[in-house]
């Protein structure tokens, strides 16, 4: 050693440094628990961040762009003096032309535009093979609108768009254009709209240089503002206009950007901040334990240190640069681990929501995982920390694994038997035993709460609300929101139909009709409306449909609403009858099908429960629909396979009510409509047959056929309940091992700092069988104790708050124990088992060696 | 000759009631500086209660203890850890080596402690004076237990304390490193006229200082001074 190492020796990091080496199964154990406290707050991060960011991104996506601000109609000067603005970060822009009106494309709305690169890139229809079109004979379009027509996604295909220049007039001539395919990108599927990209020049040509006219979607010119900032964007929106001087201009903001998008994201992710907590206590529970327990153990090193001169504050450096050491090993692998389970998770999290499944690199969650993690880790080694202070040189001398402070010794008259001295041993510790039973407790009833959870997710009950048939087809326009259904459609041909409902194997069928007319409301049924809707009822359903309690006033008022008849048979009429679902009435198929008599739909609300008047025609009252005669037979629930659909085409915008009609009485009352839906069951051994034969029909003969199936959509609910429950399973899991990894090292040090308590009491007699029988009596109660306190904390959380929370919707409350079952017999196991082998490592020294042990 | 060390009416008292054990019971000393003093007395007699509180590791229950213009009751256990480092230099039974550090490192440890720079001359002439410059490398537990208790005397005396007080230095050691040991204590205190006061319960050891006071149930029964040889 030459003088300048003397000179310049730090001893506080060369202690840290040393002892830091000298504990190795210590740390080792303590940066575990570090790391798995780091995974999970990584993994919930990102699975928290993955998800509002795909939630942005999916409000992106349905808006249609991603730019903050658009204008509808614009003037091209207006533009080039925006673009300007040192705020704007870029505008696009862009010509409509019309709407595509092919015949393959009903059901889609697919907007034939001239558009900027800036307005493709924001309007997520940028072309990723190919370009955007340049020469007028060239279209750009997406895989949607390509599928639909028919045609090969491959550079140089030809298109041929049908559109009108004048959409209000219905007889106006019909363009047909012949393009070039030049670009293709991938559709949004969130969107209701496509894009068909077509060339300036083409777009020149069609509107004559004339834009934005009164009335005309025609050249219509509309822009998207890009702004370098996200906040406040009204505000900067409106100095933008005032600079520019162009403030009488109509704008809007993306819907994306608006606050309720972030209060929304925050509920979506809120289950994850709660489990954050939840992490944060295993940790603590754990890191602070195995501090409590190292500093315990140390505690004449610190008396040692303290009479050689170090103050309580170089000590608590000296902890603090330990778990600091810990931590440098313990959470950059924790972060890794935890983003690699978080790339695991988030496709099971973010499938629910829907939308594709992006995992965030955000260094949010990084950075914010890493402080939660030190956090957690400095809260917990802060009061081992204080006690390694605070240690009073002398008393250190004496100190020993107990408590500090005297307890009154209790007498036993009965001699000393092992379960007793072993019980008496378990309490001379009582703060570390009550956190080692609290780590495991917790992370067993976790367990326990998570399993039941997913238990209760009925999917018979879920599909029998969702889907009423083996398979079910639509005309293509019954979900045509934008254009409305139509009404005479021919999707369900007749050859289609007869087809299916010959098929080998067939079980049942049934179909529904629709026919759609204002109706003049009866004084009875306007009564019962205005007593239902209460003004509690209205400001509740306004809260999120603010046009809904508009519409429903001006129905009262003008005693007019927009009645849907459906005339149904077979499976849906039955599955609308069922018992269940009579909020009013009783449903007498016989009589129904003689055709006197109607059923009125009610509100969505929970069968079973009474209310006193409901929004529809009184049972039992007479209504007339369009000119003939009916008794309301019965109030029935809105079943959504069957009532969901869109208006009919040029439908009145206002409250709709429905009624059922027997389908042989539709027909004769309304023959020109033609089927909406097919409902179809099959037996088993010829679902996948006809999956087969619908699967061709659709790539073969009719690409637009709108087609269900229970098992399909069974499937796919299943794979996303089976993700969520690993996620929940993976936490609990997680956090099992931290309650394991506390137990074992608590047990390992208990009986490892105990070296020479233990060589004493065999040197006075105790045999090497009773010893080991002590130890294990004392991991058997530890084992014992947390049992039952799981059993009874877990019979409470699954019996009172899990029936809560799966009360109604698509469950069936079980009361199940079952992770606890399985647990018990593996705790008891590693109960006995962990003393043992501490024990024969024991052995290996002499009682003399190990008497003489400091 | 002054006084470095004045204790007055020093009492400790444990426990209360019928468990009330006077471990100290009004104990008035004065040691001057640069003496070699021996503290005697049978197991449980106080004389290492009386050598915590010189060493301010503990509080007494009544008196006061100086050191130099120190009152040591007057200070928080921060002022004291900063007090003990500077100012008192401890030797223990079994020696109180850091197990992680060399035996440099655990030489020059109070005094890092404090954050100064070790008088690199005086250090290494005690190294010397003591044999261990061929062991400053080592780590203690690859020491015998004289030369610990070397290192230890070496850490004492590195930080020129107003005082060194050594508990037992010989309790863990045979006769023959035993005569070594205090020998050399006694040879380093007079080669830095450093004041020395040592608990014993050897009278053959205590026969080598240069006052023996002798405890018994907390009080000071007799003393025998030697003059200065």
């Amino acid at each position: 050693m030459n003088k300048k190492d003397k000179k310049t020796f730090h001893p506080i990091l060369v202690l840290n440094r040393r002892t830091f080496h000298k504990n190795r199964g210590r740390n080792l154990v303590a940066a575990l628990a570090v790391s798995m406290t780091t995974i999970l707050f990584t993994t919930l991060f990102t699975l928290a961040q993955s998800m509002s960011e795909n939630l942005v991104e999916m409000t992106f996506r349905q808006t249609g762009y991603d730019a903050q601000v658009s204008f509808k109609s614009i003037d091209p000067e207006a533009v080039k003096k925006l673009a300007a603005h040192p705020d704007v970060k870029e505008v696009g822009t862009s010509i409509v032309l019309g709407l595509a009106e092919n015949k393959e494309l009903a059901g889609r709305q697919v907007e034939i535009r001239w558009g900027s690169d800036a307005y493709a890139r924001h309007s997520f229809a940028a072309p990723t093979t190919g370009r955007m079109p340049e020469a007028s004979n060239e279209v750009a379009l997406d895989r949607i609108t390509l599928k639909r027509l028919g045609i090969p996604a491959e550079l140089g295909e030809s298109v041929t768009l049908e559109w009108r220049k004048d959409l209000t007039d219905s007889e106006a001539d019909c363009i047909r254009s012949d393009f070039v395919l030049c670009g293709i990108f991938e559709g949004n599927e969130s969107s209701y709209a496509s894009m068909s990209w077509v060339a300036r020049t083409y777009a020149e040509e069609m509107t004559g240089g004339y834009y934005n006219q009164e009335g005309i979607i025609l050249g219509q010119y509309m822009a998207q503002v890009s702004l370098y900032s996200d906040r406040n964007i009204e505000s900067m929106m409106g100095q933008i206009l005032a600079d520019t001087g162009l403030s009488d201009l109509k704008y809007g903001i993306n819907l994306a950007y608006s606050p309720e998008m972030g209060a929304t994201a925050l509920q979506q992710t809120l289950p994850m901040y709660l489990g954050m907590i939840l992490v944060f206590i295993a940790g603590y529970l754990i890191i602070y334990n195995v501090f409590q327990i190292s500093v315990t153990t140390d505690v004449q090193f610190y008396g040692k240190l303290k009479t050689l001169g170090m103050t309580e504050r170089q000590i608590k450096k000296l902890i603090y640069g330990q778990s600091g050491r810990l931590c440098a090993i313990g959470i950059p692998a924790g972060l890794i681990l935890g983003w690699l389970l978080g790339v695991v998770l988030v496709p099971a999290f973010t499938g629910i929501l829907g939308g594709n499944n992006k995992v965030s690199l955000n260094p949010v969650i990084f950075i914010g995982s890493a402080a939660f993690a030190t956090l957690t880790v400095l809260i917990s080694c802060m009061r081992p920390a204080r006690l390694a202070g605070k240690v009073s040189p002398v008393e250190a001398l004496r100190m020993n694994d107990a408590d500090s402070r005297s307890r009154k010794t209790k007498k036993r008259k009965n001699s000393a038997s092992l379960g007793g001295m072993a019980w008496a041993n378990l309490w001379r510790n009582k703060k570390r035993t009550v956190i080692v039973i609290c780590s495991l407790t917790l992370s067993l009833v976790l367990l326990c709460g998570f399993y039941a959870k997913n238990a209760a997710f009925d999917m018979e009950k879920y599909l029998s609300y969702l889907m009423i048939a083996d398979f079910e087809l639509a005309d293509v326009t019954s979900d045509d929101y934008i254009g409305g259904y139509n009404p005479l459609g021919s999707t369900l041909g007749s050859s289609l139909t007869e087809h299916l409902e010959s098929f080998e194997g067939l079980e049942a069928a049934g179909h529904l009709y629709t026919h759609q007319f204002l109706w003049q409301m009866d004084e009875q049924t306007t009564e019962n409306l205005r007593s239902y809707y209460t003004p509690e009822v209205l400001s509740d359903w306004g809260s999120y449909d603010p046009d809904g309690p508009k519409e429903l006033q001006k129905a009262v008022d003008s005693r007019t609403v927009s009645a849907v008849v459906y005339g149904l048979d077979g499976i849906p009429l039955e599955a609308a009858t069922q018992p269940q679902y009579l909020l009013d009435g009783s449903f007498d198929k016989e009589a129904f099908a003689k055709g006197g008599y109607v059923l009125a739909v009610g509100p969505a609300i929970e069968a079973g429960e009474s209310y006193p008047v409901l929004p529809a025609p009184s049972t039992g009252s007479r209504i007339e629909l369009e000119g003939r005669n009916y008794t309301v037979m019965a109030v029935v629930c809105p079943l959504s396979p069957v009532d969901d659909g869109a208006s009919e085409k040029g439908a009145p915008d206002s409250m709709e009510m429905h009624f059922i009609l027997p389908s042989d009485t539709f027909r004769t009352l309304w023959p020109e409509n033609t089927l909406r839906k097919l409902f179809v069951d099959v037996d088993d051994e010829h679902l996948d047959e006809m999956q087969g034969w619908l699967d061709n029909y659709t790539k073969d003969v009719d690409s637009s056929l709108p087609v269900e199936s229970r098992k399909t959509k069974a499937e796919q609910y299943e794979t996303e309940v089976r993700s969520s429950a690993v996620m929940g399973n993976a936490v609990s899991v997680i956090i099992a091992m931290v309650g394991v990894l506390n137990f074992i090292n608590s047990m390992v040090t208990a009986i490892v700092s105990r070296k020479r308590e233990f060589a004493m009491i065999q040197s006075v007699g105790m045999t090497k069988r009773q010893l080991c029988s002590l130890l294990i009596y004392e991991g058997l109660y530890y084992a014992a104790i947390t049992l039952a306190v799981s059993f009874l904390v877990s019979s409470f959380l699954v019996g009172i708050v899990i029936r809560a929370m799966t009360a109604g919707g698509f469950t069936t409350f079980r009361f199940t124990l079952l992770p606890l079952a399985v647990c018990t017999p593996v705790l008891f196991i590693f109960a006995a088992l962990i003393p043992f082998l501490c024990f024969k490592n024991l052995e290996r020294q002499s009682i003399v060696e190990r008497l003489r042990m400091e | 000759m002054e006084a470095i060390l004045k204790v007055k009416g020093l009492k400790k008292y444990y426990g209360k009631g019928e468990a009330l054990v006077k471990a100290l019971d009004g104990i008035d000393l004065e040691i001057e500086r640069g003496r070699f003093t021996a503290v005697i007395g049978t197991s449980g007699s106080g004389k290492s209660t009386l050598l915590n509180m010189i060493g301010g590791l503990d509080i007494p229950s009544e008196g006061s203890v100086r050191i130099g213009s120190t009152e040591l009751s007057k200070l928080n256990s921060e002022q004291s850890a900063v007090f003990r480092r500077k100012q008192i230099g401890f030797i223990f039974q079994n020696y109180n080596l850091v197990p992680v550090l060399s035996v440099w490192e655990n030489i020059i440890f109070p005094i890092s402690l404090d954050g100064r720079r070790p008088d690199m001359d005086f250090v290494m002439q005690v190294v010397n004076m003591l044999g261990l410059s061929q062991k400053l490398d080592s780590l203690p537990n690859h020491l015998s237990g004289g030369q610990q208790q070397r290192v230890a005397i070496a850490r004492a005396l590195a930080g020129k304390p107003s005082i060194i007080l050594a508990d037992e230095p010989t309790g863990n050691l045979d006769s023959k490193t035993s005569d070594d040991v205090i020998h050399l204590l006694k040879m380093t205190g007079k080669e830095f006229n450093q004041t020395i006061v040592m608990i014993t319960h050897n009278p053959e050891i205590a026969q080598m200082a240069d006052r023996i006071i002798r405890i018994e149930d907390g009080r000071i029964v007799t003393e025998q001074g030697r003059q200065l040889a």
